[in-house]
């Protein structure tokens, strides 16, 4: 027969060869000597392997090693994951819903921020008009008026501003702010100098607290004052101390408290 | 699922056996086991039930194995005393190998060879099976076990030895 080769040598020696393979390597291992001697080294090796190591298969085996034991203890530890998991998914969902019912306190502007910003967009939109700046004309002053005031559910007169320089070109009705009824009169005024004036006048907010506020959003200046009955913007573009006069003006006019405001109006 | 354990915990004494021939560390074997055990559960899910359950977690242990000293080469390899090789000493009788010497060089085969001649000689897993925890074609393995037997016969200090037979 030929020579085996090697890989079947060792298949040999490792007890992995048929029982006729085997038969033919025996026979040819009794021909040869040396190939003899080399699987009988492996097979030495083998078994001086197995002595060093087989031990180590024999020892008991330590608790952590069991596969049964490890198993529940897994489980367990998973359940108190998901346990804990669980736990801050409700907390985080609770959070968040706390977050959501708390809402309004914490994102939304304060009414008079809404009020004023109202005012000085209507006070930018109608004073660029010129045929259409307001719906009703001066002329109707009184239709005027009494139809604001119907609309606004508040008695509103338009302010005499002919000591400032300024006279009634008209108003209008516009959509509000919800809390201050949902509806806002405007009254514009114009001077000499073609200079617009705007009041911008809602009921009174819920709080019905009095308020008062100077802002400057872009290039208009905005008084803002609040009383029990109404709220009430004047937008304008005048000059600081201008501005102020024709304010102090409508406040006056419309708070009917004329011998107050040198002292209660804000410097 | 409970037989499943069973057959795992049929395996644990082989699993631990091999892992320490391969660290020479009863410890670190033994973590290693515990490494591979607790994946093997975790993952039992993945396993498919066509195949020995054996052959899966030999699989599991080499890759464990191999990553841990991919990870400690990275940190600096630390040696045991015993795995350091002294000067080999020429066996005691002709024809039998000193095992404390044998233990050594075993030490010093690649560990492509060495995962291999373990799974054969100390296993006593078939070709397949072992080509196939390793990861390689069965002629691979066979180069492997041809080169890891003669490293071992050249570091013991036992050659070929035919004139110490006699023949029959």
């Amino acid at each position: 027969m030929s020579a085996p080769s090697r890989d079947t040598l060792m298949a040999f020696a490792d007890g992995q060869l048929d029982a006729t393979a085997r038969e033919q390597v025996e026979a040819f291992l009794g021909a040869n000597p040396e190939a003899a001697a080399e699987v009988a080294s492996w097979t030495r090796q083998a078994d001086a392997i197995r002595t060093l190591f087989e031990p180590a298969g024999a020892e008991p085996v330590p608790a952590r090693l069991h596969p049964r034991r490890m198993a529940l203890a897994m489980t367990t530890r998973r359940n108190r994951l998901w346990r804990q998991a669980l736990a801050a998914t409700v907390l985080i969902g609770m959070g968040l819903g706390a977050g959501w019912l708390a809402r309004s306190w914490v994102d939304a502007p304060a009414p008079s921020t809404i009020l004023i910003a109202d005012a000085v967009r209507a006070h930018d939109v109608f004073v660029a008009e010129n045929r259409h700046a307001v719906e009703v004309a001066a002329s109707e002053e009184d239709h005027l008026t009494s139809w604001l005031s119907n609309r606004l559910e508040t008695p509103l007169v338009a302010p005499d501003l002919a000591g400032e320089g300024f006279t009634l070109v008209g108003g209008r009705l516009l959509p509000g702010a919800v809390a201050a009824g949902g509806r806002a009169a405007q009254l514009m005024y114009e001077n000499g100098a073609r200079d617009r004036v705007t009041i911008y006048v809602t009921a009174a907010l819920p709080d019905r607290e009095p308020a008062y506020q100077f802002t400057t959003l872009g290039d208009a200046e905005a008084f803002y004052w609040a009383n029990a009955r109404i709220t009430c913007t004047v937008v304008g573009t005048l000059p600081g101390p201008q501005m102020q006069t024709v304010s102090q003006a409508v406040y006056r006019q419309l708070t009917g408290t004329g011998e107050k405001t040198s002292t209660r109006y804000p410097s | 699922m409970s037989d499943f354990l069973d057959e795992v915990e049929a395996c644990v004494p082989a699993l631990r056996r091999y892992a320490r021939a391969l660290t020479r560390n009863a410890d670190l074997a033994d973590d290693l086991v515990q490494d591979c055990l607790e994946r093997a559960i975790s993952r039992r899910r993945l396993f498919r039930p066509t195949g020995p359950v054996r052959a899966w977690l030999f699989t599991i242990l080499l890759n464990l194995h191999r990553n841990g000293l991919r990870a400690r080469h990275r940190h600096g390899e630390m040696l045991s005393l015993d795995a350091i090789a002294e000067p080999a000493t020429a066996a005691s009788q002709p024809g039998h190998i000193a095992l404390a010497e044998l233990a050594r060089a075993i030490e010093t085969l690649p560990l492509e060879q060495k995962e291999a001649l373990l799974l054969i000689a100390l296993e006593g897993l078939s070709y397949g099976e072992a080509a196939a925890i390793i990861g390689v074609p069965l002629g691979t393995l066979m180069s492997r076990l041809g080169r890891a037997r003669a490293a071992l016969r050249l570091l013991t200090g036992t050659p070929a030895e035919p004139h110490l037979r006699t023949v029959k």
